[in-house]
């Protein structure tokens, strides 16, 4: 289905007119199109200092360790038609799905999860420590498994969370009957009739997940383990291969081994952090972008137009981050010409944003990307064309030089008409935007600012 | 200059232009096109409000200039230019309060009057 709104890649917040910085939000903004590429490691519950991610995991280590129990007591069906139903939580859409939607286990994995409660002496009495654990004895359960089974079995805790995140930002939710949600007095999964924010592009219920949850890779994990804790000698003397089968089979022998790095990992737990949802490139990184962009020629000689939209497009997110989040770049024809440009979201965290907002409704603004020695009066008619409501009225061009007076005398009139502003960066504004992400004496958003000041100042 | 007071008032300015364009100087040698942060700017143009009321129409460096406006993110080289140019009509501005007496001394002269204040020979003359 497609979405009633003009945005490029909306995101829920801006979806409903709400400018909220991913920087700022407590939770993983939901994208519409696809999953957000982490993970919930519920490792970084247990080393919180918040006494209530504390407790939370207790409570997902004491329902799962419940159906260990449940299993060798004779409810070893019960306990298999749980773990299935807990092995998919669509309503978080963490991973790498494109659609939203996950396979559940089967029952057979089901079964050969529970067991490693009858195989390891140490399961059977004491239950699993961390969920984690079970990446080193069942083959096929790996970081987004883990992850969806803690979603699962938390999300009676993530409906309040997403509620209580919806009330404070004004996020409009609809009634829903949400099914697999935990009973902690029960010991089963129940359905909760609860109000969700909705995914418009399919009605389904959306659930927020804490920042502070996720990785994208669990701090536990059996590639970490395999490569640095695992005695390879010991289990394969051969020079082939050693395959992941082999070495679950030697863990489920070998308990110790495995204990003995948990236990590592969790006198490391200080260095186990949250993974951000966005990375900025380093400084060093910046500066090799900009002498490179400066060396290219422009013109689509040797693809350096290719080149040059590529560097920009890796530069422009991480100089612009946190004040604008990154959208998605795109490419779009208008007459016949290929055009690619660099879509952000308006956080409106800036006071200039907020005059962008205010002022030519641009509630996502557009770097248009030319490397052409010098701007023509179709690549303005272009720009102009896309600047429609929309999108807002407020553009930008990337570009190599300051374009000529009959250009600017072209944009100022858009101005002058139609109320539409369009600034210019070039090589100079760019390499200044560096300095200061490199001095961080200034924001180099305020470059932009500078570009629009100035233009303001030209227009009558 | 009309009192002592406006003396000392001149004196400090001097200090202050000419600390500020030693330290932005060197900043504008390390990377020229980098912004000033907010803090520095507010600083430099209070000196600047300051000097435009000392030096008076006829010895401001640009009629049509006040101060930065920090929207415009001026750069190290850009503040660094606009600090020497007020420093050399500071200087100028000094000249006309300066004499000569004998045996190579200069003293300040104020309301018409030598005074016993010490001051240094004017640029234009000691430059070589």
């Amino acid at each position: 289905m497609t979405l009633d709104t003009f945005l490029i890649r909306p995101r829920l917040t801006d979806y409903h007119g709400i400018s909220l910085a991913q920087e700022d939000a407590d939770f993983a903004i939901p994208f519409f199109d696809e999953d957000i590429p982490l993970y919930v490691d519920p490792f970084l519950l247990w080393r919180s200092p918040s006494m209530q991610d504390n407790a939370l995991h207790e409570m997902l280590m004491g329902a799962f360790n419940h159906l260990g129990k449940q299993a060798q007591n004779g409810g070893r069906d019960t306990a298999i038609d749980i773990l299935v139903a807990a092995s998919e939580c669509d309503e978080v859409g963490l991973g790498s799905s494109a659609k939203r939607k996950g396979k559940r286990i089967g029952r057979d994995k089901a079964g050969d999860i529970l067991d490693i409660f009858r195989r390891i002496p140490r399961y059977a009495t004491h239950g699993l420590g961390h969920i984690e654990e079970l990446q080193f004895f069942v083959e096929g359960i790996s970081k987004d498994r883990i992850s969806d089974f803690a979603c699962s079995f938390l999300k009676s805790f993530l409906i309040d969370f997403t509620i209580d995140q919806c009330t404070r930002l004004g996020i409009p939710t609809r009634s829903y009957t949400i099914g697999n949600v935990w009973d902690v007095r029960g010991r089963q999964f129940a359905s909760v009739k609860t109000s969700l924010p909705a995914d418009p592009t399919d009605e389904r219920p959306l659930l927020f997940v804490p920042k502070r949850w996720l990785r994208f890779v669990p701090w536990i994990n059996y590639e970490d383990y395999f490569e640095k804790h695992c005695p390879q000698d010991d289990i394969a003397h051969s020079a082939e291969e050693l395959t992941r089968v082999e070495v679950l089979n030697y863990n489920r022998d070998n308990y110790g081994v495995v204990a003995a790095y948990i236990e590592s990992k969790e006198r490391s737990f200080a260095d186990a952090k949250n993974d951000p949802l966005f990375s900025q490139i380093p400084v060093r990184s910046a500066r090799g972008k900009l002498a490179q962009i400066a060396k290219l020629p422009t013109g689509k000689t040797d693809g350096a137009d290719l080149k040059y939209e590529t560097a920009i497009g890796q530069l422009l997110p991480s100089l612009l981050y946190p004040s604008l989040d990154f959208a998605q770049a795109q490419a779009r024809t208008d007459s016949g010409v290929s055009i690619r440009d660099l879509i952000f979201y308006n956080t409106q965290r800036a006071p200039f944003l907020r005059e962008v907002h205010a002022d030519y409704g641009s509630r996502q603004i557009t770097f248009e990307l030319k490397n052409v020695a010098e701007l023509e009066r179709s690549h303005v008619d272009q720009l102009n064309r896309y600047l429609a409501d929309d999108l807002g009225k407020f553009g930008v061009f990337v570009t190599r030089h300051p374009p000529k007076k009959a250009i600017n005398q072209r944009i100022i009139d858009l101005w002058s008409g139609q109320r539409k502003a369009i600034v210019t960066l070039t090589d100079v504004d760019l390499d200044q935007m560096v300095e200061v992400f490199d001095s961080k004496q200034r924001d180099p958003l305020d470059v932009i600012t500078k570009k629009y000041a100035e233009f303001r100042r030209s227009c009558p | 200059m009309r009192d002592r007071e406006e003396l000392e008032r001149f004196e400090k300015l001097m200090g202050q232009l000419r600390g500020l364009h030693d330290e932005i100087s060197l900043l504008a040698r390390k990377s020229s096109n980098d912004g000033l942060n907010a803090f520095k700017l507010r600083l430099i143009n209070k000196v600047l409000a300051t000097a435009n009321a000392v030096l008076g129409a006829s010895h401001r460096p640009f009629d049509d200039f006040d101060q930065f406006d920090p929207d415009d993110v001026p750069s190290t080289s850009d503040v660094t230019m606009v600090l020497a140019q007020y420093l050399e009509e500071a200087e100028r501005y000094r000249a006309n309060f300066v004499t000569e007496v004998y045996g190579n001394k200069w003293f300040y002269v104020i309301a018409g009057d030598i005074t016993d204040i010490p001051a240094g020979a004017p640029r234009k003359v000691t430059r070589k």
